[in-house]
């Protein structure tokens, strides 16, 4: 057989970024992608037959252009695999993946990877979060670029960052501007962030024209504005929100939130550099730092696992600089939109897969380990294996929630059938 | 050129290339069932294969995550049934 190749997971800007970086070094790469396309969680392409292509800057469609045409220049080098799932490493080093065309799992022993799942949204939950008609601010984005139609009737959205403007703006031009945007942060009250955030040149650019958009189509922005709680209400939501004092009530039929986005790291392998299969992390899935450093950080890990096989690296120390401004700019977006963490009634959901209350997670002991979380409270043993209650409970304590450690695989559910067909013969 | 798949047995259209999970929110279904008495239903909500919310079952076939999944003609989908299956 010839040589094992470098195995990369996610299609996104960092994966692909690493997979073009080492083809063109000479390394067969396997790029393995859960989705039908390419692209990840900024460039989800649209469907073939979707209107409108979604507006969004120029640079972000010029990069993704451009890296796509490094891989096709480098086809011969990579073998892409869509629609197939990473599943994790099982006891004997075999990497798990179930190629759902196929309706079957297989393993596979590569010489190293790389692995660049990206990020998942985080929320800050109130009572009514787990409603049907209650979607992330981003999830909406992936299906408003998908579909190039915005949803109808009536869109709020609430929680903090970026994203909820970018988002209502996209929403204006596709023809369906929010009622409104509650961000929970106070950004005007803390100026001299805001003035270090425009000498940082690109993102505030952004932003600019997101407020402009806002503007025109005459959408609300309030700070110091959170959802208190939402109701079912026929085919809609009653959504109550507290606006600095005022406490207001508003129906309407979608509800997005969103309160920034952490790294994906459930049941995804520790990172490995030195190991005899080493194993890297890139993109939002090693620090969420957004699309631009996704691209700088696959090509990072690509070039740094070039260094450990032999090959030169001589140009990590300015990838680094530049990731490192990346850094300070999510920084002072974080700071500019800081706001108090606010307690959700007892009632209020936490694990949405098992129904779990915060009441729940209150009865346990204050500092109950992370094993004590899990098996007595039965936090994080659902179906999302606690990418979103994880998070919560974190920010509900103050203190990072720790992981199962080794990470427990399939990471994602997977058909019995489909992992009774996997023989060990079958590896490839 | 469209096509159809059936939820619970009614007809929902879609256009090529789109995820089942497009293609029912653009039908008005966003409640995707409720498994079991006291947990909540089932719905679209990460778009990116991360909270399981959305994942429907297939008839003859292994669940899958419908914001994931392309739409095909005539399948058969619907909710996932009670105890949790799909799960394991
Ligand atoms: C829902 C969402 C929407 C976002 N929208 C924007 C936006 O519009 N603009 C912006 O600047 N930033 C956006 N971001 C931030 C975004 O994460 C980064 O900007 C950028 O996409 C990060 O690139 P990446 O390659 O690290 O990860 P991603 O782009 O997220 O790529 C990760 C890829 O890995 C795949 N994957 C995940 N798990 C598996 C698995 N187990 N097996 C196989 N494949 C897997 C995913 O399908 C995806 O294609 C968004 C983030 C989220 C979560
Ligand atoms: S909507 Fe979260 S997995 Fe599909």
């Amino acid at each position: 057989m010839t040589e094992a190749p470098i195995l990369i997971v996610g299609g996104g800007p960092a994966g692909a970024s690493a997979a073009a970086t080492l083809a063109e070094a000479g390394l067969p790469v396997l790029l393995v992608e859960q989705r039908d396309q390419l692209g990840g969680a900024i460039h989800r392409q649209p469907a073939n037959g979707a209107g409108n292509h979604v507006w969004r800057p120029a640079r972000h469609r010029r990069n993704w252009a451009a890296l796509t045409a490094r891989l096709r220049a480098c086809a011969g080098m990579i073998e892409i695999r869509t629609q197939t799932v990473f599943l994790g490493v099982d006891g004997e080093g075999r990497f798990l993946f179930d190629d759902r065309r196929a309706g079957r799992v297989f393993a596979s022993r590569p010489r190293a990877a790389i692995v660049a799942v990206g990020a998942v949204e985080t929320i800050r939950p109130f009572p009514g979060w787990e409603l049907p008609g209650v979607m992330t601010a981003g999830g909406a984005q992936v299906l408003l670029k998908e579909t190039g139609r915005p949803p109808e009737g009536p869109i709020l959205i609430a929680g903090s960052g970026p994203l909820l403007p970018a988002l209502a703006a996209q929403l204006a031009r596709a023809g369906n501007p929010p009622v409104a945007v509650l961000e929970r942060g106070r950004p005007w009250r803390r100026p001299a962030t805001l003035a270090r955030l425009a000498l940082a040149g690109g993102p505030m650019g952004e932003a600019a024209a997101y407020a402009a958009a806002l503007a025109l189509a005459r959408v609300p922005y309030r700070g110091g504005a959170v959802v208190t709680r939402a109701e079912p209400d026929g085919a809609g939501l009653t959504v109550g929100m507290r606006i600095g004092a005022d406490e207001r009530v508003l129906r309407v039929r979608h509800l997005l939130i969103h309160d920034g986005i952490e790294p994906n790291r459930v049941g995804i392998p520790l990172p490995a550099p030195e190991a005899a299969v080493p194993v890297l992390l890139a993109g939002d899935g090693r620090e969420a730092l957004g699309a631009d450093a996704a691209l700088l950080d696959g090509r990072r890990a690509a070039l740094q696992l070039l260094a450990r096989l032999g090959a030169g690296a001589a140009e990590l120390a300015g990838l680094e600089s530049r990731l490192e401004r990346a850094r300070r700019v999510q920084a002072a977006l974080a700071q500019a939109l800081r706001s108090e963490p606010v307690e959700p009634a007892p009632e209020t959901l936490i694990c949405r897969c098992e129904g779990r209350s915060y009441a729940d997670l209150q009865a346990l002991d204050g500092d109950a380990s992370a094993r004590e979380i899990r098996l007595m409270g039965r936090f994080g043993l659902g179906a999302c294996q606690g990418r979103f209650c994880g998070p919560m409970i974190a920010a509900l304590r103050g203190r990072p929630v720790p992981a199962a450690s080794p990470p427990r695989w399939p990471l994602r559910p997977v058909s019995v059938a489909a992992l009774a067909r996997l023989s060990t013969d079958e590896t490839e | 050129m469209s096509g159809h798949f059936f939820w619970s047995g009614m007809p929902v259209a879609f256009l090529p290339g789109e995820t089942i999970a497009a293609a029912l929110l653009r039908a008005g279904i966003a409640d995707l069932g409720r498994p079991d008495g006291h947990l909540p239903g089932g719905r679209v909500f990460c778009g990116i294969g991360a909270c399981q919310g959305c994942v429907v079952a297939v008839e003859d076939a292994a669940p899958v995550e419908s914001c994931l999944t392309p739409a095909q003609e005539g399948l058969r989908l619907g909710p996932l049934p009670a105890t949790g299956a799909g799960h394991d």
